[in-house]
C-alpha cells in the first residue's frame, strides 16, 4: 500500500510541478480524532510531523480553517477547549439551529467563491451581498451585547 | 529423526499453502513458519542463522537504499519525460522509449521499483495525450520482468541463484543478456503489429508533451549528479566484484552508505522507504528452506530427480525452465527459486556434472514466467494497483490474453538459447 501511494504522489508531483510548483513531500502522520457529544459528532483531524509543526483542522459538525501551531500542547489545548464550548453549547436548546446556521455560512461561503470565479458579477451585486453581510455582522454584535456570557476560560478569538 | 521429518515437512507445506493462498501476509505466514522450525527443534537457532543468505539480504536493502535516495533527485521523470519529447509525442515511440528505459533501469534495479518510477509518468503522459493507459503499461510490466532477467541485480531470484552460486554481474550479463534482448525485440514487435491501433494521438495532444519541461522534473540536480555517480560507480563496482573479491552485498551496502552520507537526506525518511516486509520475508523463507536441507528432504528429491532424469543434462534444463516458468506463472517465484536452489545444488553434488546451465534456466523461467497472468509478480500485482487508484480496471483476463502468450514465446525463445548456446 505504501508502494501504491509513492506511485501515486509522484505522479502528483509530476503535474504539480509541470504547472509551476514547488512541492515539498513530508513524512508525517495524520490523526483522526472523533467526540459524541450528545448526538453530534465532533471530528478533528490534525498532522504531526517531525519539524514539530502541527496542522489542525475541525471537519464536523462544521469545518474550522486550517491553523497552523508550533507545539503539541497547543493542539490538545485547542481542541479541549474547543470540545468543551461544545459540550455547553450542546446543552442550550439553539445547538441545532446554530450547527445549522453554521453549516449555512460554510455552504453560502462556497457558492460565494463559486459565483467569484465563474461569472462576471456587477458591481451593485457585490455591493448588495457586502451591504447584507454588514448586517448580519450588525446582528451578531448586537447580540454579544445583549446575550450573557457563559464562557471564561478564554476570550473569543474574533468577537 | 523421522518425527523431525514429518514435522519440517507439514511446517513447510502448509506455510507455502498459506502464502499461494494469499488470504493471508506472505511474510506473516512465512516468520511463523519459520520460527516454528526453530520452536520445534527442527533446526538449531544457530543453524537458522547459517541459512540466512545475509548477501541477497544485504544485496537487497543496499540496491533500495540507492533507489530511495536517487528517486528524491526526480531523475526518472526527467528521463522519462525527455525520452517523450524526443519521440515528439508520438505515441508508439514514446512506448518504445519508456520500454527501453524501463529494461535498462529493470537491469540494474528490481522490478516492482522500475515499475514504481515509470508508471507515474507513463499515466501523466497518457493522460496527455488523452489515451487510455492500459496498453501502455501492460508492456511496461511485461518488459520489466524481461529487464530484470539480465543481470545478477535485476530480480530477487537472479540475487538469490547468484548469492548461493557464486556467479557474479558479469556471468549472469554474458549468459542472459543477448536472450533477454532477443526476447525484448520479439515483444516489442509483437506490440508494434498487434496492438497499434492502441498508439494514436490527436496532433494537438502531441503538442501539449513538447510543452513540457523536463527541467521541471528536476527537485535537487545536486543530489541528481551525486546519485548518478554513486549508481555508475555501484554499476563498476558490480561489474568488477568478482576480480576485486568482494561480496555483490558488500559493493551495494557501500555505495549506499556512501550516498547516504553525501546526499544529506534524511537517513530515517530513507530508511522508512526500505519494504522490511519483502527483507523479512527473505530471511524466513532461508530459514524455511534451511529446515528442508537439514532434514534431508532436498538431498532425497536430488535424488529422485537425478534418477527421473538419469543426468540427462539437457533434459533436466529444459525442464526446470519449463517448469519453473509456469509455477511462476501463477506462484510467487522467490519461495519456488528458494526451494529449488539447494536442490540443483544437491543434484550437481550427486551427479558430479556442472550445473550452471540449470541456474540460467531456473533465473530465465523463474523471472519470465512472471509474466504469465496478472499475480506471476509483484511488479504486475503492484501496475494493477495503480491503475486502478487511476480509476481503471486491469482484469486477470485481459492481461492473461496478452501475458501468457507472450510469455510462452519468451520461454520458446529461450530454450532454443539454452540449447543451441548455453549447453
Amino acid at each position: 500500500m505504501r508502494k501504491l501511494m509513492n506511485a501515486e504522489l509522484m505522479e502528483h508531483d509530476i503535474k504539480l510541478r509541470q504547472m509551476g510548483a514547488d512541492v515539498y513531500v513530508i513524512n508525517s502522520k495524520m490523526c483522526f480524532v472523533v467526540f459524541l457529544v450528545g448526538s453530534t459528532e465532533i471530528a478533528y483531524v490534525y498532522n504531526v510531523n517531525k519539524k514539530g509543526r502541527y496542522f489542525l483542522e475541525r471537519i464536523k459538525p462544521y469545518p474550522l480553517a486550517l491553523r497552523e501551531f508550533e507545539r503539541e500542547e497547543d493542539v490538545i489545548e485547542i481542541i479541549e477547549i474547543d470540545l468543551e464550548q461544545f459540550k455547553n453549547a450542546s446543552n442550550s436548546h439553539n445547538i441545532e439551529t446554530f450547527i445549522e446556521i453554521n453549516q449555512n455560512f460554510n455552504l453560502s461561503l462556497r457558492k460565494f467563491e463559486d459565483l467569484f470565479l465563474y461569472f462576471n458579477v456587477p458591481k451593485e451585486t457585490a455591493e448588495a451581498i457586502k451591504s447584507k453581510l454588514g448586517e448580519i455582522d450588525q446582528i451578531i454584535e448586537t447580540a454579544k451585547t445583549s446575550s450573557d456570557r457563559i464562557y471564561f476560560k478564554k476570550n473569543p478569538d474574533n468577537l | 529423526m523421522q518425527f523431525h521429518l514429518i514435522l519440517a515437512i507439514g511446517v513447510f507445506f502448509i506455510t507455502y499453502l498459506l502464502i499461494m493462498s494469499e488470504k493471508l501476509n506472505r511474510t506473516a505466514v512465512a516468520m511463523v513458519g519459520a520460527f516454528l522450525m526453530v520452536m520445534l527443534n527442527i533446526e538449531g537457532q544457530e543453524r537458522a542463522l547459517h541459512y540466512i543468505d545475509f548477501n541477497t539480504i544485504g544485496l537487497l536493502i543496499g540496491m533500495m537504499i540507492i533507489v530511495n535516495v536517487m528517486k528524491k533527485s526526480g531523475i526518472f521523470q526527467y528521463v522519462a519525460i525527455k525520452a517523450a519529447k524526443i519521440a515528439k509525442g508520438d505515441p508508439w515511440k514514446i512506448i518504445l522509449y519508456f520500454c527501453v528505459i524501463t529494461a535498462l533501469a529493470s537491469a540494474l534495479l528490481d522490478n516492482v521499483t522500475t515499475v514504481l518510477l515509470i508508471v507515474p509518468v507513463t499515466l501523466v503522459i497518457t493522460d496527455t495525450l488523452e489515451l487510455n493507459p492500459i496498453p501502455f503499461l501492460v508492456p511496461e510490466i511485461l518488459i520489466a520482468n524481461i529487464g530484470g532477467t539480465a543481470t545478477l541485480i535485476g530480480d530477487p531470484p537472479n540475487i538469490m541463484i547468484g548469492s548461493a552460486t557464486g556467479l557474479g554481474f558479469m556471468d549472469f550479463l554474458i549468459a542472459l543478456g543477448p536472450v533477454v534482448v532477443i526476447i525484448f525485440i520479439v515483444t516489442m514487435v509483437i506490440f508494434k503489429y498487434g496492438y497499434r491501433m492502441h498508439y494514436v494521438a490527436t496532433d494537438a495532444n502531441k503538442r501539449k508533451i513538447l510543452k513540457l519541461d523536463e527541467k521541471k522534473a528536476i527537485k535537487d540536480p545536486i543530489l541528481m549528479k551525486k546519485s548518478i555517480l554513486i549508481l555508475l560507480c555501484t554499476v563498476l563496482g558490480f561489474v568488477l566484484h568478482q576480480y576485486l573479491g568482494y561480496e555483490s552485498a558488500t559493493i551495494a551496502l557501500f555505495f549506499a552508505s556512501i550516498l547516504l552520507l553525501i546526499s544529506k537526506c534524511d537517513v530515517e525518511d530513507i530508511f522508512i522507504e526500505i519494504e522490511w516486509a519483502t527483507i523479512f520475508f527473505f530471511i524466513s523463507l532461508f530459514i524455511l528452506v534451511g529446515a528442508l536441507e537439514e532434514v534431508g528432504v532436498m538431498e532425497y528429491l536430488a535424488s529422485k530427480l537425478l534418477e527421473v532424469t538419469e543426468g540427462n543434462m539437457m533434459f533436466t534444463m529444459i525442464v526446470i525452465l519449463w517448469v519453473s516458468a509456469i509455477a511462476s506463472s501463477v506462484l510467487d517465484n522467490i519461495p519456488f527459486v528458494a526451494t529449488m536452489i539447494p536442490l540443483i545444488k544437491n543434484f550437481g553434488a550427486m551427479s558430479g556434472l556442472d550445473v550452471t546451465p540449470l541456474w540460467w534456466a531456473l533465473a530465465l523461467g523463474a523471472c519470465l514466467g512472471g509474466n504469465g497472468t496478472l499475480v506471476g509478480a509483484s511488479a504486475n500485482v503492484i501496475v494493477s494497483g495503480l491503475i486502478a487508484r487511476h480509476g481503471q480496471k486491469l482484469s486477470f483476463g485481459y492481461y492473461l490474453k496478452i501475458g501468457f502468450p507472450l510469455m510462452l514465446v519468451s520461454i520458446v525463445i529461450s530454450t532454443v538459447y539454452l540449447v543451441v548456446f548455453i549447453i
